[in-house]
């Protein structure tokens, strides 16, 4: 079928068939408000701040709703749908508390944005605003704060549609109407941080989040969730440059504060599960971290790490590595250049299901909890160490792994956390958000990351430690 | 004019409402015409087509053309009767299924037939008790019978009624918030387009008619469309029910055919005003409606285009009548409460602009009224009025915007002085 012929403010577009007035004009770069529509749910048209008109009919439509006609001319900027958006404005903020300074949301709120663009006056309202729940429970994860709630529903269609909970609903009507959880909807959601992230103002709170920082002293960071072989698109929030802290607390320099969703139409659509948006707990556990070298169980510097590194390595009679389903595809290649040949090669899944931790299912989450076993495997067979190959050295590349299973070999570890007991040589390595690279799904799709925090001074990148052993 | 009848045919008995009774009176005389002498779907279609019947609900459009709007070729069709009555000053299909229900049966099974429904619903207000019962003792009269389900009187047709009972929301009876109540859903409105005739209940093409509307259709059939069509006015064919309440001496449930004038009605049929007050408003068709003052009804008939003239609406034939002395603002607030309370919370404009209407105007008949409420008053209701999903907005905005032009110096009166100028009452 042939795209449709229209306008909107007298500007000729071209929308796909069955596309509506909102989705064309956003696709041609046209502001039209909404809050309440989402390209992934259904429409619910119950925010009404993007109505328009349509020339030679009365009366305004909402674009969410309204499908391109040929030949349909749409007004959406003159003083009639103006004041039209005005009076949404006050009908929404009429019991909103607009408490914008204390708001987790402010400076991305659509409504803080909207009130400035459309309304940008007071309230005609001179009785007192209705209270509703301020932090009501969804879960253990988020807290509702019922006031700032315009009702929009995403996330009722979230938990219905998406992710098929049903976990929460809108009681009561009127003005009493208020987001709950439902007695019938399931008790646990494992993607219902979304709904935070999803909700264009300020109700759905993220009890990790709330109050650690303003939107705006941070910045998001493109990058990939480790958490399984889907290898969601992630934005990590990390402190911009010039708000960066220079005195007491200097650790929140290297914070990850949150993890959100990215939009990879490929991979992940506009949605991440709840694991993907602990990923900044991963990244914020600095105890755990391995930061130094060390040689035999003794701090070391990294010259003599890697020198007696080499030296095991060269006096050994039957060397062999283990490759982590961690490793970005960079540092696989890099491998497989400079040791892969002098080594016997075998892979590893550094992490299986954790206990209570869902499997798989129908949506994003797989069963396989490492990013680049696709990769590991393309370039390495699938080949597991086998203590009986009596092997004397190993080199192991990756974490969480227990020494015992390696039948008193020497041991190399290139690890990112510390060990489960003293290596011979301990060489720490940066992390996937210390470094760029890509991970490649398990649909063969490649996923890059970016570089989010410098790495600490004696950590080593993996890919330039090969070539020196 | 004034004498036909098409319900009042019948005199008001203990058992009117039974099989027996509504089979000596004609019953069920216009499925047998239909079933048996063959007549097609489009015949009977035609029939109505030609009678010129239009909706009794409230927006008075054409029957057999909403009926051509459903989608052709659909594998299912779906007749539903809005038996959600709620509009308050209307009490017509209470009647309807108190005394004699099988008129609705019959004709729910005859627009089933001229659409091709094979299952229809009945979706009846749940405070209705006497109603449901009879309706229910009916029904199953009417299965045993053979006049409903497989078959019907030994035909190829079959068409199932199924009945489900609202929870008692006055937005359940908008007809698409009535489709998400059937569906087991919150009674919210949908979103037009798509309409119900393209999707509707479950997603398929779907009729939704009111009670008086599918309750004329045994007449029509019995005694010919171009009969019905003799009655009434050129525009607005046959006769109405009418329910007249307020501050009449003798108010009721009249049958009148359309065009009928409202003095006669209250003046003469309905006895004139309690204590033979002046009149002081007339609320034409439900209390949504725009009211109407003593001279716009002094030559005012009850047809649709004829109120429609004066500014406001026919509506589903809900006649209130208020007498001198009713405090205006004070009624206000009894209406905006009402839809403060009905409002279903889906859009911004009627959740948060009914309620808001209501605080202005409770703080008015409080005697704790501002300057510059009115204005706000009327901001309010023009940015609700045409701008939500479905039209309780509008009937909440309409009193609002047409009391306050009939009747506002009663309320800068009240804000001025703290009182109203009838003492607050509503009462005579």
């Amino acid at each position: 079928m042939s795209n449709i012929e229209f306008s909107i403010d007298d500007k000729k577009l071209e929308a796909l068939p069955g596309e509506t007035v909102l989705k064309a004009a956003l696709r041609n770069g046209i502001d039209i408000p909404y809050l309440c529509y989402h390209p992934c749910l259904s429409i619910a048209g119950n925010c009404r701040i993007c109505l328009v008109r349509i020339k030679g009919r009365p009366g305004f439509h909402p674009s969410c709703n309204l499908p391109v006609a040929p030949g349909m001319e749409i007004e959406s900027d003159c003083e009639d749908v103006s004041a039209v958006r005005k009076n949404v404005m006050q009908f929404i903020t009429l019991n909103h508390p607009v408490d914008c300074p204390v708001c987790d949301k402010a400076g991305e709120c659509k409504l803080q944005n909207y009130h400035f663009k459309y309304n940008g006056s007071a309230s005609l309202s001179i009785d007192a605003k209705k209270h509703k729940p301020k932090f009501y429970d969804v879960n253990e994860r988020i807290l509702l704060d019922a006031e700032r709630c315009i009702l929009c529903s995403r996330c009722v269609r979230f938990t219905h549609e998406i992710s098929k909970s049903g976990m929460l609903g809108i009681t009561e009507r009127g003005q009493q109407s208020r987001v709950e959880h439902l007695e019938s909807g399931a008790a646990k959601d494992d993607y219902s941080d979304n709904i935070i992230q999803n909700c264009p103002v300020g109700a759905l709170l993220s009890r990790d989040f709330l109050y650690k920082s303003r939107v705006w002293y941070l910045e998001p960071v493109a990058s990939v969730c480790n958490g399984c072989a889907r290898g969601c698109s992630v934005d990590v929030w990390r402190r911009k440059h010039h708000w960066k802290v220079r005195a007491l607390g200097s650790e929140k320099n290297r914070m990850a504060y949150r993890i959100t969703a990215k939009q990879n139409d490929d991979i992940n659509g506009r949605w991440i599960c709840n694991k993907g948006f602990d990923l900044n707990k991963q990244i914020n556990d600095f105890a755990s971290r391995a930061t130094k070298p060390a040689i035999g169980g003794m701090d070391a510097t990294c010259q003599d790490a890697l020198s007696e590194a080499r030296k095991l390595i060269f006096e050994a009679k039957k060397p062999a590595a283990i490759v982590s389903a961690h490793a970005s595809n960079e540092e696989l290649e890099a491998f497989k250049k400079t040791l892969g040949s002098r080594v016997e090669v075998y892979v590893r899944k550094d992490y299986e299901p954790a206990a209570g931790e869902v499997v798989e299912d129908e949506l994003l989450i797989k069963a396989d909890k490492n990013p680049n076993s696709t990769k590991v495997e393309e370039l390495f067979g699938k080949e597991s160490f086998s203590a009986a190959a009596g092997h004397d050295l190993v080199l192991v590349w990756g974490d969480n792994v227990e020494y015992s299973a390696l039948s008193g070999a020497k041991i190399i570890h290139l690890a990112t956390q510390k060990p489960n007991g003293n290596p011979d040589v301990l060489i720490p390595i940066s992390t996937q958000f210390e470094r760029k690279g890509s991970y490649t799904n398990f649909e063969g799709k490649v996923n890059r990351f970016e570089q989010v925090f410098d790495k600490p001074e004696l950590v080593l990148h993996a890919s330039d430690v090969f070539g020196r052993l | 004019m004034n004498g036909h009848r098409v319900f009042f045919t019948f005199d008001i008995t203990e058992d009117c409402h039974t099989l027996d009774a509504y089979k000596k009176r004609g019953g069920y005389e216009a499925l047998a015409k239909v079933l048996k002498d063959g007549l097609q779907p489009a015949d009977v279609q035609a029939e109505v087509a030609a009678s010129g019947l239009r909706g009794r609900g409230g927006a008075g459009f054409p029957t057999a053309t909403k009926w051509s709007f459903l989608a052709k070729n659909s594998p299912v069709y779906y007749l539903v009767c809005n038996a959600d009555e709620g509009e308050p000053g209307t009490f017509k299909d209470r009647w309807i299924f108190e005394h004699t229900p099988h008129n609705l049966i019959e004709g729910m099974v005859l627009a089933s037939y001229a659409i091709n429904s094979r299952h229809s619903f009945i979706y009846i207000r749940g405070e209705f008790d006497l109603s449901y019962k009879r309706l229910m003792t009916a029904l199953k009269e009417a299965y045993a019978a053979g006049l409903v389900g497989k078959n019907i009187m030994g035909s190829d047709f079959s068409c199932d009624i199924i009945v489900q009972q609202g929870g008692g929301a006055y937005v359940c009876g908008e007809e698409s918030s009535l489709l998400s109540s059937i569906e087991g859903k919150k009674g919210y409105p949908k979103n037009k387009p798509p309409f119900p005739a393209v999707k509707g209940l479950f997603q398929a093409p779907t009729c939704v008619n009111n009670v008086e509307t599918l309750s004329v259709l045994p007449w029509i059939l019995r005694n010919g469309g171009a009969k019905y069509a003799e009655y009434g006015t050129e525009k607005n064919k046959g006769t109405r029910l009418f329910g007249i309440s307020g501050h009449v001496k003798r108010p009721g449930m009249y049958e009148r055919e359309v065009g009928y004038p409202y003095k006669k009605m209250i003046y003469e049929d309905c006895g004139g005003i309690l204590g033979d007050k002046a009149l002081k408003a007339v609320i034409p068709g439900g209390n949504s409606t725009p009211i109407l003052k003593p001279e716009q009804i002094e030559n005012l008939t009850m047809d649709i285009e004829a109120v429609a003239a004066q500014g406001s609406m026919l509506g589903s034939g809900g006649v209130i009548v208020i007498a001198e002395g009713t405090c205006i603002p004070t009624l206000l607030q009894v209406m905006t409460r009402f839809y403060a309370h009905e409002s279903c919370g889906q859009c911004t404009p009627c959740r948060e602009g009914t309620t808001w209407m209501n605080q202005i105007v409770t703080r008015i008949a409080k005697g704790q009224g501002k300057a510059g409420d009115i204005e706000n008053l009327e901001r309010i209701a023009k940015g609700i009025m045409g701008n939500t999903v479905c039209a309780l907005g509008a009937a909440a905005a309409m009193p609002v915007q047409s009391y306050l032009k009939q009747f506002r110096h009663e309320f800068e009166y009240f804000i001025e002085h703290g009182r109203s100028m009838c003492d607050g009452r509503l009462e005579i």
